[in-house]
This record gives C-alpha cells, structure tokens and sequence, in this order.
C-alpha cells in the first residue's frame, strides 16, 4: 500500500515537473539548435558578427559593469533571471553567438517587455555581451 | 536675487512652511535627487524639446525638474520652471505628466496648467529611421512660458503680456508630433515634426525640432566613475515655427538653436544644461534651460508588490 502511495506521488511530482518545463519552454520557446528564439530570430549577417572585444578583461569588466548599470534589474544581480526576464546562465542564451546576443540587445524584445537598447552606443554593447558570454 | 528666489515656484510652499529660502528648498531638492539610492538603466538622450526614438523602459518611472529663463526685448524676463513624471508603461508606449508654472520678474509667479503626453513606437525592431507618434493634450493657459515646443507664430511678443492678463485665456490644445531617430556610431540624430490645435477655434499650427547628440567616449570604462567622459553627452538641437495651416512660412517665425550638455550620474541622476540663441527677429535673444532628473528602476513592479501585500 505505501509502496503505491509512494508511487503515485512520485508519478504525481513527474508529471508536475514535466507540466513545469513545458511550461517553462513555451515561455521561452526555443530554436532547433536550443536558442532561445527571441534571439534567434537575429538575421544572418547579424548572427555572423564577431565580437570586437572577445575575451579582453577589460572589457568584460566594463560589460559587467553596465550589466549591473542596465540589465540586472530585469535580470537579477547574478543573471539567473526573474519572473520577468530569462536566466542568462541558461544553456540556450550561452549557445547564442555574440552577434546574436548584440543584435538581441540592440533591437529587444518589444513585444515581450525587453526594451532595445539601441540608445546605448554598440561599443558598449559588444562590452555587455563579452561579459554574458562568461556566464556559462 | 529675488528674480531667482521666486524662481522656484514649486518649491515656494516648502519653503514657506519649513520657513527655509526657497534656494535652500531646491538646494535641498538637488541634493536629495543626487544622493538617492537606486541605480537607473536610463539611456535617454539629453535634448530639452526634441525627442528621440528612445522610449523609457517599461516600469520605470522618471522624475524630472526643468526650468527655462528667458530674456525679453520689451517686458521682463522670466523663468518658467515645470515637473514631469515619465513612465514606461510598455517597452513601447511611454507616458507623461507635466505640471507648469512660471515667474515673470517684476511681475509674478504663477501656476499656468498640466500636459499628459504618450508617446507609441508602432515597429517592433530597429531601423535605420525609427518613427515614434506622440499625442499631447494640453490644459493650459496664455500665461505659460515653459516653451517645450514651438509652433505656428509663437514670439518673444507673446510672453511680453502680463501674467494678470495672460493668465485669462485658457488653452486646451491637441498637440501630435511624428519622431523620427536614427543611431549610428553612437550618434543619435532626431527630427520631430509638430502639429498643435487649439481644441476651441484656432486653425492647426506646425513646428519642427531637430537634435544630434553623441556621449563624449562610447566604450564604457572598467570601473563607476562620476566624472569619466562616457557619462557625458554633447549635443545641439534646433526648433521653431513653421506657420499654420492658413499661413504655411517661415517668415515672422521663432527659432532657436541651442548646444546641450548632459552628465548621466550612474546613480540614476542625469543634469543638464542649454543655453539657447534666438534666430529670427521674433525669437526671445536669450534662452537657458535646465534639468535634473533622477529614474527609479522598477517603479511599476514595486508599487504592484505593495498593491499584493496589502490585499494579501
């Protein structure tokens, strides 16, 4: 008898888990290579785009610097997302290549409540995506 | 002195209760603004009668003090201090309310009348010209000076009656502009195309304001700084009078053109200054504005935590 009980919540729990995800990924609908699909909606020549500041310290420091600045309020202070906006860490934001997460953050996501940032100059947003790209 | 004491219409009841001068109540008001805690995501550009593209981001709310003194050919000069509370209520509609008042030296100060303005960005991604449509109601009266925009054949004469009689007509006007802004290379170039009404009897009248400004270092530095040059941005705008609709010309117009200086503190703070030059024989010599703004991040959504606990 307590073995079935046990059975059944633990049956019960997966599928609460499973209804979770699905939920969860049909918020945050994903590509056919597992990126998000707000940013893989970046056109080609934008996805192709290399980030002139790749791994140079300062520069991560500078984009962690106007990470805090611009993006942790929505984000979080760790990046691990609200109920508003997604986790950064997740591994279908880190497969984004920096021309995508620099096209995502030039143009937002209006329709969902993420405001472009085109007002900031792309220096300094090719510094923010040097830094995202270190979350992983 | 008193010119500048009595300059500070909203801060005149403060002032009188806390029987402090009114120097020290926008000192005060100053301060608090600078020494105030949270950081802004603010990536606004720093004109004064032109706007761009740039909407606020959603939930934030934005507090702003703009002042505007003006010199007169034939009459006294004035200052016309208003406050405006901007918020974004979608990442593409933004709202605002203004409340206007104005000192004429040697005259007197006054009150002159409320705007609400939304601004809607119809596309959904960047491009190269980026349109924004406004729509403002204005609840005004004759008496106000806060010169946001102008349009049709407003001139320095206008601002020469005295408030006692300016004051008695009141104007509730549709003012509607069509935005258009571009980025490039940390360049933002905008060009506002302005159409006003008074609801009443008047025919529509036009205007333009256009503006290019440019943060003074793109790249952002590695660690907070006040005073690095990215957290400066110079600019120049441009604006005037461009008849009515029975009337189309730029003669007998007012225009102005006037450099800006902005400094972004990081704490969410943003000053700044224009001092502004007449064109035309119809526009004020002299002109200087001001503004102090401070952006609370995530105004909507903490104000929305305190509606869900109280009906917990």
């Amino acid at each position: 008898m307590n073995r079935a009980v046990v059975s059944a919540l633990l049956l019960l729990a997966l599928v609460a888990a499973g209804a979770a995800t699905a939920r969860e990924h049909n918020r945050w609908p994903l590509d056919s290579r597992g990126v998000l699909l707000a940013i893989a909606k970046a056109p080609a020549k934008a996805r192709a785009e290399k980030n002139p500041y790749e791994g140079q310290s300062d520069a991560i420091l500078a984009g962690e610097k106007l990470y805090r600045q611009k993006c942790a309020e929505c984000h979080g202070a760790g990046a691990r997302g609200t109920s508003r906006a997604a986790n950064l860490h997740w591994r279908s934001v880190q497969n984004a290549t920096p021309g995508e997460l620099a096209w995502l953050l030039r143009n937002g996501n209006i329709a969902r409540g993420m405001p472009p940032w085109a007002g900031i100059p792309e220096q300094r947003r090719w510094q923010i995506v040097a830094y995202l790209k270190t979350l992983h | 002195m008193s010119g500048f004491r009595a300059s500070v219409p909203f801060c005149q009841p403060i002032a009188t209760f806390f029987r402090i001068s009114a120097i020290s109540c926008f000192g005060v008001i100053i301060a608090g603004f600078l020494v105030a805690a949270p950081r802004a995501a603010a990536q606004e550009t720093p004109y004064f009668v032109a706007y761009s593209h740039h909407l606020e981001e959603p939930g934030n709310l934005e507090l702003e003090f703009y002042s505007n003194y003006g010199t007169q050919h034939r009459g006294n000069d004035f200052i016309a201090p208003w406050l405006e509370l901007e918020y974004g209520i979608t990442a593409w509609w933004t709202t605002e309310f203004y409340f206007d008042s104005q000192e004429t030296f040697n005259d007197s100060a006054l009150y002159t009348g409320n705007r609400w303005e939304n601004r809607f960005r119809p596309l959904m991604k960047e491009h190269w010209i980026n349109p924004v449509l406004y729509v403002e109601f204005e609840n005004i009266n004759g008496a106000d000076k806060t010169m946001k925009e102008v349009v049709g054949f407003d001139s320095a004469a206008n601002h020469a009656v005295p408030n006692n009689v300016a004051r008695l007509e009141h104007d509730h006007e549709i003012e509607t502009k069509l935005i258009l802004s571009s980025d490039y290379k940390g360049w933002n170039i905008s060009e506002n195309f302005i159409a006003e009404k008074n609801l009443g009897h008047s025919p529509w009248e036009f205007g333009y304001a256009a503006g290019a400004s440019r943060p003074l270092r793109l790249a952002a530095t590695t660690r907070p700084c006040n005073f690095c040059a990215e957290n400066f941005i110079a600019g120049i705008e441009f604006d005037g009078g461009l008849g009515t609709t029975k009337h189309l010309t730029l003669a007998g117009t007012s225009h102005y053109a006037a450099p800006i200086l902005a400094w972004q503190v990081p704490n969410g703070v943003t000053l700044s200054v224009s001092p502004g030059f007449g064109l035309t024989e119809a526009s004020h010599g002299f002109l200087l504005r001001f503004r102090v703004a401070y952006e609370i991040s995530g105004f909507g959504r903490r104000i929305n935590n305190q509606f869900r606990s109280i009906f917990r």
